[in-house]
């Protein structure tokens, strides 16, 4: 190869970039891994359009068709894909994700059923538990379902969600910590029932703060198509 | 008409007729001209790589480090295509479609008053960082002057509607943080411009050239996919670092200096430039950093769409290294201190 990227190579790999982007968030739920449920069909409209544009590059050429060497930089991405496959964010990225935001203040959520668990989203959890009326999750059973993570306090284990504003890039941990249940294997995805532990303190002390739920049962599960909440 | 539109023989350098390549990619990864092969000998090589490596490689591709290096990786190139390939989309159509003639009567005759014009027509034009560099890039070649085209590439991604909105959602209630952003993002995008018109040089920059003789769709395509190549293998070079940095600096730093005022609003400044967030996700970062204060959260928020890595290596590829080398640094310093200012003023 010459210092430029010759016509045939740069219009295929465009169709192989576009190829792979089709085949993550069209044919598999990979994306999921990586962005937003919502924005699939802006990643199958780009993706078509890349491979239409180096299809379109091979049959009808422009007059000058050249392109730099950093344009083999954008088959890297599709090596990761295809040799990594990224795996959504787990317990390495939840130690390592920076607080989570102040819990909602004003959420309003709808009131508690008596019987049954409640299935409930962890962000949830958290912000009943240090919002305004956390009383009202006393003796209710709820459902979380996460990843198994370390805890930092003895004799428990948390269990894990990340959240992603856009994509994984901005990825933080949600965070509920399970008592008198033995910890699951290390990233492994789980569903928990339980009931939530008042905290022993009366003002919310500054810092890393994690809701506690006494759990009734554990039960492994498959790792959901949505990884994030 | 010096090269003909059926001429794609490709076995003869171009060098002529691209002479503004020349400087991109740098000369150090220059290699010198050899007669090309016609087989696309390079591309078959990536995709033999990637059959053998899939069995022999992945199963030792395992460890949680580079798996979520990889996640990050790939989830800002795979964020970032669709806003890249809409911004190139509208560059090369802005290139092939509308007349020079537009750009001139669109916009004051006088570059001075024409930056403040640019600047607030990025509030209406939706559009990431990663779109904006291309479309400034197609605007200057279509005969806008540079200072004007680079205060629209500064202000499109911070003030546009979607990323105001995103922003009033992360602070729901500080809705001052709001005013703030759009107010400092815009007086920085005006100070640039003012100043690039007062002391910037023409030569340095690198001026893509998109018109050439042919068919108009064809240039279209043909420009197009020239700005995706370029662009795009920017952006995974910016991708990587960012990937890098997310995986390898420890949260606990971050955490000792937020209690600084100065070192809080440098620190996320600089935060905002290394981790490449898109500027309509930023919003939900910063609301999500505890405990800086608001005005630190502002300079992440002003700083981020304007300079952080993968924009860095974006405006490289598209306008040349001399041009980011004046510009990044201009940028940033202007974003802190306006910052600053209009945190210590509104917040």
């Amino acid at each position: 190869m010459g210092a430029a990227v010759s016509r045939w190579s740069q219009n295929l790999v465009l169709i192989l970039l576009g190829g792979a982007t089709v085949w993550i968030s069209a044919f598999t739920t990979s994306y999921l891994n990586y962005v937003k449920a919502g924005f699939q069909p802006f990643l199958v409209a780009a993706g078509a359009i890349v491979i239409v544009l180096g299809v379109a590059g091979l049959v009808r050429p422009a007059a000058h068709e050249h392109a730099p060497r950093v344009a083999w930089l954008m088959t890297l991405p599709v090596f990761a894909i295809v040799l990594i496959a990224p795996p959504a964010l787990g317990s390495f990225a939840a130690e390592r994700s920076q607080r989570p935001p102040e819990p909602p203040q004003n959420a309003n959520y709808a009131p508690l059923s008596a019987s049954g668990p409640t299935i409930m989203k962890i962000g949830e959890f958290m912000g009943r538990a240090f919002g305004d009326e956390p009383e009202q999750l006393n003796g209710k059973v709820v459902k979380l379902t996460g990843f198994v993570t370390k805890a930092k306090k003895k004799d428990q284990w948390h269990l894990t969600r990340m959240s992603i504003a856009c994509c994984a890039a901005d990825g933080y941990a949600l965070h509920a910590a399970i008592v008198g249940a033995p910890a699951p294997k290390l990233d492994s995805w789980v569903e928990v029932t339980g009931t939530w532990v008042p905290p022993k303190w009366k003002r919310m002390p500054n810092g890393f703060v994690v809701p506690e739920l006494a759990a009734s049962e554990v039960r492994a599960i498959e790792t959901p198509a949505e990884p994030y909440e | 008409m010096s090269h003909p539109g059926n001429d794609t023989s490709a076995t003869v350098p171009r060098a002529a007729a691209w002479a503004d390549d020349g400087e991109i990619p740098p000369p150090a990864w220059g290699r010198r001209d050899r007669r090309r092969i016609p087989l696309p000998w390079a591309f078959l090589l990536v995709v033999a790589a990637l059959i053998v490596g899939k069995p022999l490689l992945s199963p030792y591709l395992t460890g949680p480090a580079l798996q979520t290096w990889a996640t990050i990786f790939v989830a800002i190139c795979v964020q970032a295509l669709p806003f890249l390939v809409f911004g190139v989309t509208l560059s090369a159509a802005i290139a092939a479609f509308v007349p020079a003639s537009f750009w001139t009567r669109a916009l004051p005759k006088r570059p001075a008053v024409a930056v403040p014009v640019a600047s607030m027509a990025g509030a209406v034009l939706p559009g990431c960082e990663c779109a904006s560099v291309p479309v400034a890039s197609g605007l200057m070649s279509r005969g806008v002057a540079p200072s004007a085209a680079l205060a629209f590439l500064l202000a499109a991604p911070a003030i546009n509607p979607v990323v105001m909105v995103a922003t009033a959602v992360a602070f729901p209630n500080e809705p001052m943080m709001v005013v703030a952003r759009f107010v400092a993002s815009l007086v920085v995008a005006v100070l640039a411009g003012w100043i690039w018109l007062r002391f910037g040089r023409t030569d340095w920059i690198r001026v893509p050239k998109h018109a050439h003789a042919e068919s108009k769709f064809t240039a279209f395509l043909a420009a197009m996919r020239h700005d995706l190549l370029h662009a795009g293998g920017f952006l995974v070079v910016g991708g990587m670092a960012a990937a890098t940095l997310n995986v390898v600096v420890p949260r606990e730093w971050l955490d000792s200096v937020a209690g600084i005022p100065w070192l809080a609003v440098l620190t996320l400044a600089l935060l905002a430039v290394l981790l490449s967030i898109c500027s309509e996700a930023d919003a939900f970062v910063a609301a999500s950093m505890g405990g800086f204060s608001p005005t630190a959260k502002l300079a992440f928020l002003v700083v981020g769409p304007m300079v952080d890595l993968k924009l860095i290596a974006l405006q490289i590829g598209t306008f040349g290294k001399a041009f980011a080398l004046r510009f990044v640094p201009l940028t940033f310093t202007l974003a802190v201190l306006v910052s600053a200012l209009m945190g210590w003023v509104l917040l």
